[in-house]
Parts: C-alpha cells; sequence; structure tokens
C-alpha cells in the first residue's frame, strides 16, 4: 500500500514517515501544498494523509483540485484547526476522513486502515481469501489459523493482493503501490516476490494471467 | 414623559418660552391700553376744563361767573367723583364756586408743587376726593382781570380716577382669556412638534434593537441628517465589534495550530520510547494537550460574549454536518435522519452551533448501534418561557447511560471548574455553549433506545 505524506512540519513528517513505513507501507511524502498536488495529481496512492496548513497551497485547495481532477484515492486530512466548521469545510472539499491534531499515531494508523479496506470494497477489519486470513489491524497474515512469516516486502504484495481479491493486478499496478517513487521500477523484483510467495501458501492461489497480470483466489477458483 | 429626557427638555423650554413670551405681550399691551385710556381721560378733563374757563371768563365783567356744564350730569351729583372748582389763587379775595357734586366742600390739591405745567399750562395731580375716592384733578391758572391789574383764579376739573382703571378691568379679562388661549394652544403645538422631531430617535431605538436581536446587520435607512454621524459611527463601531471577534479568532485558531502540531511531535515522540522519563513526557504532554484545547474553546467563547447577535439557519448547519458525518462513519452504515423545518433559525453565531450539533451528533453516532435522530422543533414564547426557543432533540440506539452517569455529565458540564479537561463525552463543551446562550441541556433515556439529548437555544 502507498501513502502520500503531505505534511510542513519536518518533525511530524519525519514521525509519520517512521510510523507508516514501520506498519508496511511505501511512504511518499511533500513538505508544501505545490509539491504535495503534484504527487498526488500523478502517482496512484491507496490514501493521502493531507495537512491543512501547508506553504504555498493550503490543503483544502489541493483537495479540491485533485477531486476536481478525478483523483478520488482516500484523503484524510490532519489539522490543528478542529472546530466543526472546518471540518464540514475539509469533509464537503472531499476529505474521507478527519484527524485533529495533536494525535495518537495508532489512531491514525487505524483511520488509515480503515480507508485503505473501505476504498478496496471490504467493510471489516478482516479480509478472507480462502484458508488465508489478513487481520489489518495487527498487520498479520494467517493460513488455516497458523501465522505465516513474511518479510514487509512480502507482506506488502500480499496484502495488496488480498485487498484486491478475484481481480487481475498488474505488475505495474503492485509496483506503482507497493514502492515508493524511488523505486527502480524496472527490476523484476515483483517477480521475485511472486515466486516467494507461492512457495509460502497453496501456490495455485496466486495465478499469471498472461500478458495482464496475477490474480490471488481461492483454490481451485478458475474464473 | 421622563424628566431627564430630550423630549422633556425640548417641551420645557418651548413651553416656557412660550408662556413668558405672551406673558409679557399681556403686560405691554395692558400697558399700553392703561395709557390709551389714561391719555383719553386727560383729554376728556383737559376739554372740559378749557370749556368751563371759555364759559366763566368770556363776558363782561372782572369776575368768572358761574360756569355751564353740558352733557355731564355727574358734576351736579353729590360726591360722583367729578368736580370742578374755581378758586382766587394764593387765597387772594374774589368769587368761590365749586360744582353741586363737591357739595360745599372743597378740592384739596396734594402739597406738591414740582408738578410743572404741560404744553397747555394744565397742572395734573392725582389726589384723593372729598370721600376719599381716586380723582384726576387739571388745574389751569388764568387771568380772569385786566393785563395791568392781573386777577389770577385756578380753574379745577377732577374726574373718577376708578373709571379709567374700569375700563381697564373690563379689558383685562378678555386679555387674558384670550393669551390663555393662544398659550394652550402654542404649548399642545409644542407637543405635537416634539413627538415629530423626535420621531427618528424611536425608528433608530427599534433598528438598534433588530440589530442585537440579529435580525439586522447594521443601522440602515434614511436618516436625520442631524443623526447621520451617529448612524456612521454605529455602523462602523458594530463593524469594528465584529473585526475584533474575527480577529481575536483568527489569532485563537492560528495559536492552536501553532502549539497543536509541536505537542503532535512531542507525544509521538515521547511514545516511541519506552523509558519512564519519556512516559511521563507523553502523559504531561496530553494533559497540556488537552488543556490547550480546554482554554482555547474557553477563550473563543469568551471573544464571543457580548458581540452583536447574529442569526444562523439550523437546517444548514444540520445538513452539512450530517453529510460530513456520513463521510465519517460511512463504514457503520448508520442511519441518519434530521427532522428540522426550514424556518428555524438559531439566535447566535453559526460557528457555536455548529460546535453544539458537530458534538452532539458525533457523540451519538459513536454510541449507535444504527441510528442517529435529529429533530428540531420551534417553541414560540409563552407565559412559562418569554422567549422563543429552538429545542433540537438528538436520539440514537447505542447502549445510553444510567440515570447516575447521566446526572454525572451534565454536573461535570455545569461545574467546569472542577472539571478536567478533555473528559468523557465531550459534553462540558457543549454544556458550557449553552449556558453562554441561557439555554437548556438534558440527557434523557431515548425513544429508539440509547442516550436523548435535549438542547433549547434561544430561536429568532
Amino acid at each position: 500500500m502507498r501513502v502520500l505524506v503531505v505534511e510542513d512540519d519536518p518533525d511530524l513528517s519525519r514521525q509519520l514517515i517512521t510510523a507508516l513505513t514501520d506498519a508496511g507501507y511505501a511512504v511518499d511524502s511533500a513538505a508544501d501544498g505545490e509539491e504535495g498536488y503534484f504527487l498526488g495529481e500523478t502517482e496512484p496512492y491507496d490514501v493521502v494523509v493531507l495537512d491543512v496548513g501547508l506553504p504555498k497551497i493550503d490543503g483544502i485547495s489541493v483537495l479540491e483540485q485533485w477531486r476536481r481532477a478525478n483523483r478520488n484515492m482516500p484523503v484524510i486530512i490532519l489539522t490543528a484547526r478542529d472546530r466543526w466548521s472546518d471540518k464540514v469545510a475539509g469533509m464537503d472539499a472531499g476529505a474521507d476522513d478527519y484527524v485533529a491534531k495533536p494525535f495518537h499515531m495508532e489512531e491514525l494508523l487505524a483511520r488509515i486502515r480503515a480507508q485503505v479496506r473501505r476504498s478496496a470494497g471490504h467493510a471489516r477489519a478482516e479480509i478472507e481469501c480462502g484458508d488465508l486470513r489478513l487481520d489489518t489491524k495487527t498487520a498479520r497474515i494467517t493460513l488455516n489459523g497458523q501465522p505465516i512469516r513474511l518479510t514487509s516486502h512480502e507482506y506488502r504484495l500480499l496484502a495488496y493482493l488480498m485487498h484486491h481479491n478475484g481481480r487481475v493486478v498488474s505488475r505495474t499496478e503492485l509496483v506503482e503501490h507497493l514502492y515508493d517513487q524511488d523505486f527502480d521500477r524496472d527490476s523484476n523484483t515483483i517477480e521475485v516476490f511472486i515466486g516467494r510467495l507461492r512457495k509460502k501458501i497453496p501456490s495455485d492461489m496466486i495465478k499469471t494471467v498472461r500478458g495482464l497480470g496475477y490474480r490471488l483466489s481461492k483454490d481451485g477458483d478458475e474464473t | 414623559m421622563k424628566l431627564n429626557s430630550l423630549a422633556f427638555r425640548l417641551f420645557a423650554t418651548a413651553a416656557l418660552w412660550t408662556l413668558l413670551v405672551l406673558a409679557i405681550a399681556g403686560v405691554v399691551i395692558d400697558y399700553v391700553h392703561r395709557r390709551e385710556a389714561e391719555a383719553a381721560f386727560d383729554t376728556r378733563l383737559s376739554q372740559i376744563l378749557t370749556q368751563i374757563i371759555a364759559f366763566s371768563t368770556l363776558h363782561e365783567g372782572d369776575e368768572p361767573r358761574t360756569p355751564k356744564i353740558i352733557g355731564e350730569p355727574l358734576f351736579e351729583l353729590t360726591h360722583s367723583g367729578w368736580y370742578w372748582q374755581i378758586t382766587p389763587l394764593d387765597n387772594a379775595p374774589g368769587r368761590r364756586m365749586v360744582s353741586a357734586s363737591l357739595a360745599g366742600e372743597s378740592l384739596i390739591l396734594p402739597s406738591n408743587l414740582k408738578i410743572r405745567p404741560d404744553a397747555n399750562n394744565i397742572i395734573w395731580y392725582n389726589a384723593t376726593g372729598p370721600v376719599g375716592e381716586k380723582i384726576r384733578i387739571a388745574e389751569n391758572v388764568y387771568n380772569a382781570g385786566e393785563d395791568e391789574a392781573p386777577r389770577f383764579y385756578s380753574f379745577l376739573v377732577a374726574g373718577d380716577a376708578e373709571t379709567t382703571e374700569s375700563v381697564n378691568a373690563t379689558f383685562r379679562l378678555p386679555l387674558v382669556i384670550a393669551l390663555g388661549l393662544a398659550g394652550m394652544v402654542l404649548v399642545a403645538a409644542s407637543l405635537f412638534q416634539v413627538r415629530f422631531v423626535l420621531k427618528p430617535l424611536q425608528a433608530i431605538e427599534k433598528r438598534l434593537s433588530d440589530i442585537r436581536s440579529g435580525n439586522a446587520e447594521q443601522l440602515d435607512g434614511e436618516l436625520p441628517a442631524e443623526v447621520e454621524p451617529l448612524q456612521t459611527e454605529l455602523n462602523a463601531l458594530i463593524k469594528s465589534n465584529q473585526d475584533i471577534v474575527e480577529r481575536a479568532r483568527t489569532q485563537v485558531g492560528n495559536l492552536a495550530h501553532a502549539l497543536k502540531t509541536p505537542l503532535a511531535v512531542i507525544i509521538n515522540e515521547a511514545r516511541e520510547e519506552k523509558g519512564a522519563g519519556s512516559q511521563k513526557v507523553a502523559e504531561q504532554a496530553t494533559i497540556m494537550r488537552d488543556q490547550v484545547n480546554y482554554y482555547l474553546d474557553r477563550a473563543r467563547m469568551a471573544a464571543r460574549a457580548g458581540l452583536v447577535g447574529r442569526q444562523t439557519e439550523v437546517l444548514v448547519v444540520a445538513e452539512a454536518i450530517v453529510r460530513a458525518l456520513e463521510r465519517i462513519y460511512s463504514e457503520r452504515g448508520l442511519d441518519f435522519s434530521v427532522d428540522c423545518p426550514s424556518s428555524a433559525r438559531f439566535q447566535g453565531e453559526k460557528q457555536d452551533l455548529e460546535e453544539i450539533l458537530g458534538n452532539l451528533l458525533d457523540n451519538a453516532c459513536k454510541w449507535a448501534a444504527s441510528r442517529v435522530v435529529l429533530s428540531v422543533q420551534i417553541e414560540e414564547p409563552s407565559a412559562a418561557s418569554p422567549r422563543k426557543l429552538l429545542c433540537i432533540c438528538v436520539d440514537d440506539d447505542g447502549p445510553g447511560l444510567t440515570p447516575e452517569q447521566r446526572m454525572q455529565s451534565i454536573r461535570r458540564g455545569r461545574k467546569l471548574d472542577e472539571t478536567k479537561p478533555g473528559s468523557g463525552l465531550g459534553l462540558s463543551i457543549i454544556a458550557e455553549l449553552v449556558q453562554t446562550y441561557r439555554g437548556e441541556f438534558k440527557l434523557e433515556q431515548s425513544a429508539v433506545g440509547g442516550l436523548s439529548a435535549r438542547i433549547k437555544l434561544p430561536a429568532v
């Protein structure tokens, strides 16, 4: 999952990046509205954490411009201005959630998880696919109740596939959503990780759809 | 009409001037008339005197003869106040004659010898007659003899001075009546004038109360030229009042932003470290955060105290907040229902209503199982409560609170000084806001199962 953090305070920005990276997200960051707008406009993020008080362009305007350009990724507004008029203005501008500063990191992470799930069409905190079960709260994947040992890259890949299970996910989409913008996209790491995952879960769950990408589905599900 | 009022001042001065001028006019008219009457009386006396002198001296011989006075029977009537008397000057020997009305007595001139004769050689006296009546005497000294052997006689004619006074008295009554009527009409006119002149001030009073009740933003409309500077100044004052509040609010918001981001950094940083020291820092920073929030809310409220009134459409605010909450809680699939007449207007700041409704509805959303109901009703003024009120009810079908818990929440809201800020349901800010507007705040068991928050606020 790829997250964009737009926050001008360098300390808070660093904390957010650390916490999100630790939670298994690929994180890009911007320190002002202009840069933030550009990144959100050009990169496919799964969720955006957007500060309202930003230099150059304020957060609400950035959000409005994204929505006007049909960028529909979930956006969580982060601001010290916690009056209801500010909340309503933020939500009306197209935000999906609202976190008031100062906040507990756990709360923000929970909100981010909820937005990621919601945008992938899952209502519950746990996502199941056959015998696989992803608990988004604890960032754990179990097979028949037994935890699977995964590296962080493997977790990201499998979690993304589980969020979008039953759908064909292209290699490009995976690269775009699993790695931050500095990642070397020409490498064949995706294939390597798919290969590793097939050894850890029933190998026929991840199918290669030739020329299109990969699909995670229940055992024996042919469609 | 109050004593200390413009109306009374205007009316009193107008009435005073009117009465004073009328009184002076009355005195002057009376004086002029008396002078006229006296002059006419004197003319008559001097005519009679001339007639007597002419008659009694125009004959042969050097003694005056008894005059005949035509057309004045009062000279024949005893003690009538009308007399004539012819005597030789300085008690010289000679014939002495008096009118019948004197009945043998004689007129005594006041011993005031300094009186000079007038242009016709007549000397005038105000004297007392034989029976003590006031008389006016005209005297002419005439030489009835030859130039070589003069025989000077004093010719006196006296008239009843009360005649002129009674003439004056009969004139004075209609004068006083006429002037009194004029005075009353003028005073009544000045009363009307005062009302008419001060009418724009009453209009201003009404418009000012409109501003206070939130029906108007400023003092509009055309006013008399004298009041226009006042109007301009008042509007400027209202504007600057609003500006000050806006500025205070912006600065409070800026302060919030400035404090909250560093606090967020401190809290997150401290929670990352596992030492006892950093735990203390996290704990204290959390208290700081709560204190900042609490006092910023209070500062916002203080900035509003005494602010000129505004009005806010309830439905617009309610819909905006429900819209936001539907997005925030979209996962829960809550069923929101809003029942609010579009005519409902809150007499107060939009931001305050947003805080009240936002916090109440947010609370309801947190606890609701599936339903959140907002209903707003307008309560017309009655004998029990003279103010027009909005009755706002927010119900949810969550677990609700026990009666003791409800009591506690409300009490906590009321006695804010003993409260630790940021506690529990966040009802303290609602309670304090409602109190600012002298409203009511109650928690009850809801008909749909959970908690029912009932609030009364002033309506427009």
